[in-house]
């Protein structure tokens, strides 16, 4: 019992992680929670379902059009909407981002109903591998090979990329930047287009499981600020951890203590990291940025 | 002098134009029936909304046989995205502006709780709330006239199915955390208790959650041989999935909520296959004369809706209506329709038989269960069953008097 919670916690978790991922490299570059991240992963896993079962394509092609298209929606949400804002204070970009949630969830509403969809996916969630007393799918160990991998990616991005360096000075000091020679807000557009292309693969990793409808992203991305908030919003590993840590604590919760609970120990961890760590359990320091 | 003519003047004016409306009643005239429903045809239970579009298209079908007594329906479907505060806005625009005369059907607890009294109080005639709630009938009132089997019914018919013809012993109930799912519990509750039994595990899911692998470890650990499901349907799929990958397989059973077999079983991918459910209306493949009738309706006049449960569902909910629009006659208030309800007894369309009576309010009382099969087509198990639920015993035992 306690190894399958502890693997269900985690294939779950890294779902929770890749949600997080998605809204750090955006907090990182602009310190805005991005609420509208669940929405803009839920609709690019709709256009992955259009390609494949209303079009008829290969996954492969449905995929890649899929995070493609994420893509440019971040970069045009950013370009159009963030950029356009006048004397933006942080609370009116958050705000802009919550009218995002509410715009792409009506869209996919209107333009896909509120049926229920199941998204073909070429890994199974009932082949699985035995570990002893405990079962993990195929499609659970996928997810969270895929979670890792694009860690590494980031991790690389940011280290050795033209790009991934120009986005950290960006983040560090974005006057400083600029006068470098760093496009600004190009960089912002890059952060936006990556962010949503990593809440794609979320999502698309979880509509197998979940089945798909507008509501795919509801929970899930409620858990994944969770998962950021409780690693650091400032770290991109630490966010990742915490998305593992939190599938891991909300499993054994909802298998030792209780089931009732079982949902709002999520926003119970906010609360605690915040009266205590308020920077997050990885972040190394909280500096405001004046 | 001249301020008091105008003044006059206005009255006057005032007074003309509230006579007709006064004598008249609300939203019956020479030649129409104004009817109201609200349904959420946005948001999350959107799929329900095809309730409220299969209802227009039964009222296009009734106006195109002629009417009733010479009137035409005159339907009016407002959205309110399952959004409790819209749907009051929705009854007051259609009460005081619109000056409907009845509503037909409505989806969701929360939202026709949040008008019941208005439409009370205003005597505006209310039939057919698409949700199995004992909050419609229980207490009664006058003018709202409940059809469909309650939650609590029908956890008890496949309870008393599962024991006494399929012979399983160790019986779970999975829940939503809400009226919905503490209902159906209650329902299990007491058919277990009348036989002598129990329940060998009772767990509940918030209606947000997504993993719900905690939750199938805790009912798996209980080793029950049937569980009964009051849920969402994507909790439906979600825990079907979650139990095949942990080696699972207990009989499942479930609501009429989850009775879309064409899409439960493409989101489980299958595995719906097997599942025994409570239908409150005849299954969708049918060959009554009735069902055949109104799919050629649906074909004429909503060609563009999927024909489904919930669609059809939306005439089903209305039939006693408009019998009793037909009964009330052509001289038709609220009072003469309210009587000509009671007197339904045993009415039956495509749902379930019917009777209502000066303080019954709860007009059905039985339901049939049906099995899932390959390819998501659902096969007819059992005839109507009457639920032999003593209400008394499980209302107090819910708090509800």
């Amino acid at each position: 019992m306690f190894l399958q919670l502890l693997l269900s916690g985690l294939s779950f978790g890294s779902l929770y992680a890749l949600i997080a991922l998605a809204m750090v490299i955006i907090y990182k570059t602009s310190e805005v929670p991005n609420f509208g991240q669940g929405e803009m992963a839920m609709l690019s896993t709709f256009v992955a379902f259009t390609l494949l079962v209303t079009y008829g394509h290969s996954f492969a092609i449905s995929f890649i059009g899929a995070l493609l298209f994420a893509a440019l929606l971040g970069a045009f949400l950013e370009f159009v909407f963030l950029r356009r804002a006048k004397d933006p204070n942080i609370l009116s970009l958050i705000l802009i981002t919550l009218g995002f949630e509410m715009v792409l969830y009506g869209v996919a509403s209107w333009k896909w109903g509120a049926d229920q969809r199941d998204l073909p996916f070429p890994v199974s969630d009932f082949d699985l591998v035995n570990l002893g007393p405990a079962v993990i799918s195929y499609l659970n160990l996928a997810t969270l090979l895929v979670t890792l991998a694009l860690m590494l990616l980031l991790f690389l991005f940011f280290r050795y990329t033209k790009v991934g360096i120009a986005m950290k000075a960006t983040q560090q000091n974005p006057m400083a930047a600029r006068v470098n020679g760093i496009r600004v807000n190009r960089i912002l557009s890059v952060t936006w287009a990556m962010s949503s292309t990593i809440g794609a693969v979320a999502g698309i990793m979880l509509a197998p499981v979940a089945t798909l409808d507008p509501n795919l992203m509801l929970e899930p991305l409620l858990k994944g600020f969770a998962s950021a908030v409780l690693g650091g919003m400032t770290t991109l590993v630490g966010s990742a951890l915490g998305g593992y840590i939190l599938g891991i604590i909300e499993n054994l919760f909802g298998g030792y203590v209780s089931l009732e609970f079982k949902s709002i120990v999520a926003f119970g961890i906010i609360v605690l990291v915040l009266c205590f760590k308020p920077s997050g359990l990885f972040a190394k320091h909280y500096i405001k940025k004046v | 002098m001249k301020k008091y003519a105008l003044m006059g003047l206005c009255l006057l004016v005032l007074l003309l134009g509230t006579v007709p409306i006064v004598s008249a009643e609300r939203g019956v005239t020479d030649t129409e029936i104004r009817i109201g429903q609200w349904g959420p045809q946005t948001g999350p239970a959107a799929l329900w909304g095809a309730v409220a579009r299969g209802t227009g298209c039964y009222f296009d079908m009734i106006n195109d046989e002629g009417g009733i007594h010479g009137r035409k329906i005159n339907y009016f479907l407002r959205d309110d995205g399952y959004m409790p505060p819209r749907t009051k806005a929705i009854a007051k625009e259609l009460i005081e502006d619109k000056q409907v005369f009845a509503f037909a059907s409505g989806v969701g607890t929360a939202p026709g709780m949040a008008v019941k009294k208005y439409l009370d109080s205003n005597k505006v005639p209310w039939v057919g709330p698409a949700t199995g709630s004992t909050h419609w009938a229980f207490p009664p009132s006058k003018y709202l006239f409940a059809n469909y089997p309650l939650y609590i019914d029908e956890a008890a018919i496949l309870v008393n199915y599962a024991v006494k013809k399929m012979g399983k012993k160790r019986i779970a109930f999975f829940y939503q955390n809400d009226d919905y799912g503490k209902e159906g519990l209650a329902g299990a509750e007491y058919a277990l208790e009348k036989m002598g039994m129990k329940l060998v595990a009772s767990v509940s899911v918030e209606p947000l959650d997504t993993d719900l692998s905690s939750h199938c470890m805790k009912l798996k650990a209980a080793e029950p041989d049937c569980v009964l499901m009051w849920l969402l349907p994507k909790h439906g799929a979600i825990i079907l999935g979650t139990a095949a990958k942990l080696g699972f397989s207990p009989q499942w059973m479930t609501t009429s909520t989850l009775s879309d077999t064409d899409i439960m079983y493409k989101i489980t991918k299958g595995l719906f296959k097997d599942v025994i459910y409570v239908s409150f209306g005849e299954l969708i493949d049918s060959k009554s004369p009735l069902m055949i009738k109104y799919k050629k309706a649906q074909e004429k006049f909503a060609a563009q809706d999927r024909w489904g449960i919930f669609f059809y569902a939306g005439f089903l909910f209305v039939e006693p209506m408009v019998e009793a629009l037909q009964r009330a006659g052509r001289d038709l208030t609220a009072d003469s329709f309210v009587k000509a309800m009671e007197s339904l007894k045993d009415f039956q369309g495509i749902g379930p038989k019917l009777t209502y009576g000066p303080t019954q309010r709860q007009g059905a009382r039985s339901s049939f269960l049906a099995k899932v099969e390959e390819g998501g087509k659902a096969v007819q198990i059992s005839d109507w069953m009457s639920s032999d639920v003593d209400l008394d015993v499980v209302l107090k035992k819910l708090g509800r008097i």
